[in-house]
């Protein structure tokens, strides 16, 4: 399928927060969240229009790989997105945000969009975090911040294209160096052509703005 | 359960008489199935959502209802799944059945449903079938389908992927064929896949593994991390003016990874598998292409080169990252003992053991692909385990390794003493497996030098470490090493070659006695009594240099020296270092003074640098890993700030930069002077915390000056207290309830961070702001206090703001004036702030009490422009002087004249002298000045004072009768003699050495008329404090007083 951008994201933070079910809620409509069924899954892809473009992410579940440096380095550092997701009905999922944070920072590129998810909004009862915390934390250290629940599907949509928003202004700011894949995104097959004239006058151009 | 579910979703679906979760709704679509099994155009759609289906309800059945599984299992439908594979159906199914597979094998829970799953071979099928690669969507779902079996490998599970009749282990082959795959994220999970596998420890799977696959693998995998490296070399040497720094830095990243990669295999510990990797990194790659290129910069020549820069750096990545002992223990003694024989097999007389073919060592790329080697050694298998015995047998291997692994340590004990007659087997043809298989007690005698080391004195092993009188003996990588630390033009190498020798230093894996060859110590290092004088010297010239004021030494560079000395001369009793060193060094400490005096201003903010220099230095230590991470350092050392690079890792840009600059060399210098002399820092930081007044604090205030105010702090808080003020601090006491005149300080905050601002309609209050300085670069400065003080009328108010004015000047002063110590430079004995007298109240009328430079603060007024060393003190009556190497300041240290008695006191030649509100004088100067900066610095001052009155004049020829016809012709037509004067510009001062003058800025009104003949000044002064006058709202003064140093 045809796209103009594909952007790779990664999904991070503790185990059982949710993570998986975050993203096959995502990336696949025909999984009805039921009550008694969990289900998730550690790579989905999905297509989504912004700003009239087809846009692909394709989001890579780092769950399971903690044990090797190597492994979380190289993941940080190929995405162009990361969702940083805390349980809210778990307080250690919350305090655990610290070093996590530290880490992506430490080994992502500068702009990699990072987007706070606190999850399982619909255990209303047994929340322990409260949603103002995840909104100071947020603002604290420059995330975009977000309540969700894989089980009821709330706001799962608006996570992941929110982020791809921001990532996708930060393309049109001229930030993100789109030629060079390390950065987590990569030019559609029909766009690469039309790009490798833009790359010499992108900057004051918006790339890619009329060539489709 | 059945009920519950089917109601829960019939209340969802209304009609929907099955539920979805449910067995009967699997037999459905087992029917559904057997009826399709051929894939159609039509029932395309069928199919794939039948297969999503299915997934659902297994898990579904995983989690609530086992006999959903029973029923797959019985009806073998995975041999559907394999059917409809198989029909090239396409990818909107093969996409399908990927992702239901990855769901099926993620979200199963219960160990026996995995067995089940697992069980005949139909998961083997799939992984070997040959999918559509190209397809980007496939290969990821392709590629986590193996990640997520790979996550579920262990003991027991193995046996399903890895079948030890056959020789088959399709997961981890067809995993690894995709190691140099385009897309990143693929190679990530070909990397966890294989770390997920080497991680199981069942030693069948293993030596199939080193057996079958090893060799194939890491050559390839070698050769792969080599070609990135000629490519970084590349970049590197056709960067112009720093534009390759993006992809330089993917780069280095994608070295960094694999070494962490090659790390996290190392670290696994797998023996007989790090052996065959050991090989492969130190003969294929470290070795021929990275320590090759030390010595063989010039030479034309068939072997791959890097150049030597790019070389050091990859080293130290190496050492930094990689601390596995026998690899690291090898490469480190090549580097410091080894020479090029190493690179040559006729030398070499390596007993080949398992092969007879000669080992050269060389970066070449493997001759054959992965995924053929792997082909060819598949059909191998059998016969060649049957050649060689010894790799079939478990016990007996394991046996034999501990044996060997005795032996290595004996070996390693008397390292050096039989060192020739071994070396490592380069692996041979990539097909002949066995032959690589290293020898691992070889593993620690690369060397080619048969010199023995057991028993030399001292002296000797001085000599020998410095590797100068050893004839016959060679050591061209070391000595390399050590030329490089060469500075005299740039530091571009010395960095390198610093951070190399200390991660080899702090490396864990490296055997101290390897070091202890070149008297390098490990981190924590026994006893000695020598040390290495070569790289002593070497360092302390490097230290020399640096503290040049025109030294092309990186602080980093600098800062690192500093350690590696610390290093090398601190043993656990104490320094070591001998006498001449101790003297050098402190000939560059001493030199580092004389640079910080060219930039000592009595101007606010070189305080404000100094104390900020010293934070950040030791709130941040260097990190070498950290450091050895950025690309940028790979480029030339350059100076600008354009580019983004940090300040310690490039040049100094302008005098802010370079003060910024001198002033960290000092830190350093004496700090390590300190160190090597074992004497306590009592002088640093200038405010020590435990000094200061804290809250709390029960203080005796009998006969202490206190006013009594209201503080309305921003948030509406109102509370009484009384204001005292100290000689750094200024403090909110409240009085203590059990002693009469004491107080409690409820608040305390530094005087010199201190801003106080009139409130326009109430002339009753001050506002008072004090800023925490900032701790790291990042943060926002921080007000610990920012409120209203109310006093009870306005006279107490001015009362209150003259001391807390006074009271920052003050502050600010003795520590500037502990600054001079330090610099040995004279310090002033006023220690009062004089002539604060009549100027002030006037002065306070037009002054709002301006203590903060307004640009650093952020504050945008568009009139002011001024020079970061702008003078931002408006305080009247405030002047610092300086006396530098001035014998015989004292008969021109009488007060200044000045009439509108603001007599601030100049010693020696600075003075002050007093100017008044004319902004002319203020505007006429420019930084145009900046264009003359040689020429010859003259005595301002004298001219300054003339201005005001003439006695002053009269008063300064008696001690500068040269001067005196310049000076009348100033007070007469200045406007004739721009040439002469000093060229006192911040910005063009391109020769420090040239141009040591120090500014002083002090404000007292004077006449109006004065200005004028003033006015010719600023032609050629200081655009700092050109500047500062700029700033003031009509009723600024300026006055300078500089000069020469000589």
């Amino acid at each position: 399928m045809a796209y103009a951008y594909l952007f790779k994201y990664i999904i991070i933070g503790d185990t059982g927060v949710g993570k998986s079910c975050l993203l096959l809620q995502f990336t696949d409509k025909r999984f009805q969240p039921v009550h008694d069924l969990t289900i998730g899954v550690e790579f989905g892809a999905r297509m989504i229009t912004i700003d009239g473009k087809q846009i692909k992410l394709q989001i890579w579940d780092t769950a399971g790989q903690e044990s090797f440096r190597s492994i979380t380095r190289s993941y940080y550092r190929g995405a162009a997105g990361a969702l940083l997701v805390y349980d809210i009905t778990r307080r250690d999922t919350f305090n655990h945000l610290t070093t996590w944070l530290e880490d992506a920072r430490q080994h992502s590129n500068s702009n990699m969009v990072i987007m706070l998810i606190g999850n399982k909004s619909d255990l209303e009862s047994r929340r322990e975090v409260k949603k103002e915390e995840g909104e100071a934390f947020a603002r604290e250290h420059g995330l975009i911040f977000m309540e969700t629940s894989a089980k009821t599907a709330s706001n799962v949509e608006e996570a992941f294209i929110n982020t791809a928003k921001e990532i996708y202004e930060k393309i049109q700011e001229g930030v993100f160096d789109i030629n060079n894949e390390a950065n987590g995104i990569k030019i559609g097959p029909q766009h690469a052509a039309s790009n490798a004239t833009l790359a010499g006058n992108q900057g004051g151009q918006q790339a890619g703005g009329g060539c489709c | 359960m059945f009920g519950r579910s089917r109601s829960w979703v019939g209340g969802g679906h209304g009609k929907a008489a099955r539920s979805i979760h449910s067995l009967d709704h699997l037999k459905y679509m087992y029917h559904v199935l057997t009826k399709n099994t051929t894939v159609t155009d039509h029932n395309r759609n069928l199919l794939v959502e039948t297969i999503r289906s299915i997934t659902e309800i297994l898990i579904w059945g995983d989690q609530n209802d086992s006999s959903v599984f029973d029923f797959f299992l019985e009806k073998n439908m995975f041999v559907f799944f394999l059917n409809i594979l198989r029909q090239k159906s396409g990818r909107y199914v093969c996409v399908q059945l990927l992702q239901t597979l990855n769901i099926l094998f993620e979200n199963i829970s219960h160990e026996t449903s995995l067995y089940y799953l697992l069980s005949n071979n139909y998961v083997n099928s799939i992984i070997v079938h040959k999918f559509d690669f190209s397809d980007e969507e496939i290969m990821a779902y392709y590629i986590s389908f193996l990640k997520t079996l790979s996550l579920k490998l262990n003991n027991h599970t193995v046996h399903f992927f890895y079948n030890e009749h056959t020789n088959d282990f399709a997961l981890y082959t067809e995993a690894i064929k995709f190691f140099n795959h385009p897309e990143s994220m693929v190679r990530i999970a070909v990397r966890t896949i294989t770390l997920n596998v080497y991680k199981v420890d069942n030693q069948p799977m293993l030596h199939y593994i080193r057996d079958k696959t090893a060799v194939p693998y890491f050559s390839n995998l070698v050769w792969f991390i080599g070609s990135h490296v000629i490519e970084l070399d590349n970049c590197v040497q056709t960067d112009e003016e720093h534009r390759n720094r993006g992809k330089l830095s993917d780069l280095v990243a994608e070295h960094l990874d694999h070494l962490h990669y090659l790390n996290d295999i190392l670290i696994i510990n797998c023996e007989f598998l790090n052996d065959v990797l050991t090989d492969h990194l130190l003969n294929r790659l470290f070795l021929p292409l990275y320590v090759y290129s030390l010595v063989n910069q010039d030479k034309g020549g068939e072997r791959p080169k890097i150049s030597l820069q790019v070389s050091l750096y990859l080293l130290s990545q190496v050492f930094l990252i990689i601390h596995y002992a026998p690899l690291v223990n090898s490469l480190a003694e090549v580097i410091l003992n080894g020479d090029l024989s190493v690179f040559s097999s006729k030398v070499e007389q390596d007993i080949q053991r398992s092969s007879a073919k000669p080992s050269i060592r060389c970066f070449i790329k493997p001759t054959e692909t992965l995924e053929r080697s792997l082909e060819i050694n598949k059909h191998k298998g059998k016969k060649r385990l049957q050649k060689r015995p010894n790799y079939k047998n478990v016990g007996e291997e394991e046996e034999e390794e501990r044996g060997l692994e005795d032996t290595q340590e004996d070996a390693d004990k008397v390292k050096g003493t039989e060192g020739s007659s071994k070396g490592i087997k380069a692996s041979g043809e990539n097909e002949e497996i066995e032959m690589v298989i290293m020898e691992r007690c070889k593993m620690s005698e690369l060397s080619i030098s048969t010199v023995t080391e057991q028993n030399t004195t001292d002296e000797e092993k001085s000599a020998a470490a410095s590797g100068s009188e050893m004839t016959n003996w060679s050591r061209p990588f070391l000595d390399m090493v050590y030329n490089a630390q060469d500075c005299a033009e740039d530091d571009y190498y010395a960095l390198f070659v610093l951070c190399l020798l200390y991660a080899m230093s702090q490396n864990k894996g490296i055997d101290p006695d390897n070091l202890e060859r070149i008297q390098l110590p490990a981190q924590h290092a026994e006893e000695k009594s020598s040390y290495n004088h070569v790289l002593a010297e070497r360092l302390i010239r490097i230290m020399n240099y640096a503290a040049q004021p025109d030294g092309k030494v990186r602080l980093a560079t600098l800062e690192l020296g500093c350690l590696l000395l610390k290093q090398l001369v601190l043993s656990k009793s104490g320094s070591i270092i001998k006498d001449v060193h101790l003297a050098c060094l402190e000939g560059a400490r001493e030199e580092s003074v004389h640079l910080l005096r060219h930039f000592y201003k009595g101007e606010e903010i070189f305080l404000d640098m100094f104390e900020d220099e010293y934070r950040s230095m030791t709130n941040k230590p260097m990190n070498v890993e950290y450091l050895m991470m950025d690309a940028s350092i790979l480029l030339p050392p350059t100076g600008t700030p354009l580019t983004g690079i940090d300040f310690v890792k490039r040049l100094p840009c302008g005098d802010v930069e370079r003060t910024r600059r001198a002033i960290r060399v000092f830190f350093m210098l004496r700090s390590l002077s300190l160190h090597l002399r074992d004497e306590p820092e009592t002088q640093l930081p200038l405010t020590r915390e435990e000094d200061l007044i804290k809250t709390d604090d029960v203080l005796d205030l009998n006969n202490s000056d206190l006013i009594a105010c209201t503080v309305i702090t921003k948030d509406g808080g109102q509370v009484q207290r009384f204001l005292a003020v100290d000689i750094y601090q200024m403090s909110l006491v409240e009085p203590d309830v059990a002693r009469l005149g004491w107080g409690v300080v409820k608040f305390a905050g530094l005087l010199q961070d201190m801003q106080v601002t009139g409130v326009e309609d109430d002339s009753r209050a001050l506002n008072i702001i004090i800023h925490k300085p900032a701790s790291s670069p990042h943060s926002k400065p921080f007000p610990i206090l920012q409120a209203t003080f109310i006093f009870s009328d306005h006279i107490r108010c001015i009362i209150a703001k003259q001391r807390l004015a006074k009271g920052r000047i003050q502050a600010r002063r003795m520590k500037m004036q502990r600054i001079a110590a330090l610099l040995d430079l004279p310090v002033q004995p006023s220690t009062e702030v004089m002539g604060f007298g009549h100027s002030s109240a006037s002065a306070s009328q037009h002054l709002p009490f301006r203590f903060y430079d307004q640009s650093r603060r952020g504050s945008c007024d568009p009139t002011v422009q001024r020079s970061v060393f702008a003078s931002v003190d408006k305080v009247p009556g405030f002047a610092v002087a300086q006396c530098i190497n001035q014998p015989n300041p004292s008969p021109l240290s009488s007060p200044s004249p000045s009439s509108s008695g603001s007599g601030s006191t100049g010693h020696c030649d600075s003075v002050t002298a007093s100017s008044t509100s004319t902004p002319s004088a203020a505007h006429s100067p420019s930084v145009d000045d900046s264009s003359a900066p040689e020429q010859p610095p003259m005595t301002f001052s004298s001219q300054v004072m003339l201005v005001d009155e003439t006695s002053s004049a009269a008063s300064k020829s008696v001690k500068n009768p040269v001067k005196n016809p310049e000076v009348e012709t100033a007070n007469l037509s200045p406007s004739l003699i721009p040439a002469q004067q000093p060229t006192i510009s911040l910005i063009s001062d391109d020769n420090t050495d040239a141009l040591s003058v120090e500014s002083l800025t002090l404000v007292p009104p004077i006449d109006p008329h004065s200005i004028h003949t003033f006015s010719c000044i600023p032609q050629s002064s200081l655009p700092s404090e050109v500047c500062g006058v700029t700033e003031g709202e009509g009723s600024d003064q300026s006055q300078q007083a500089d000069y020469d140093e000589q």
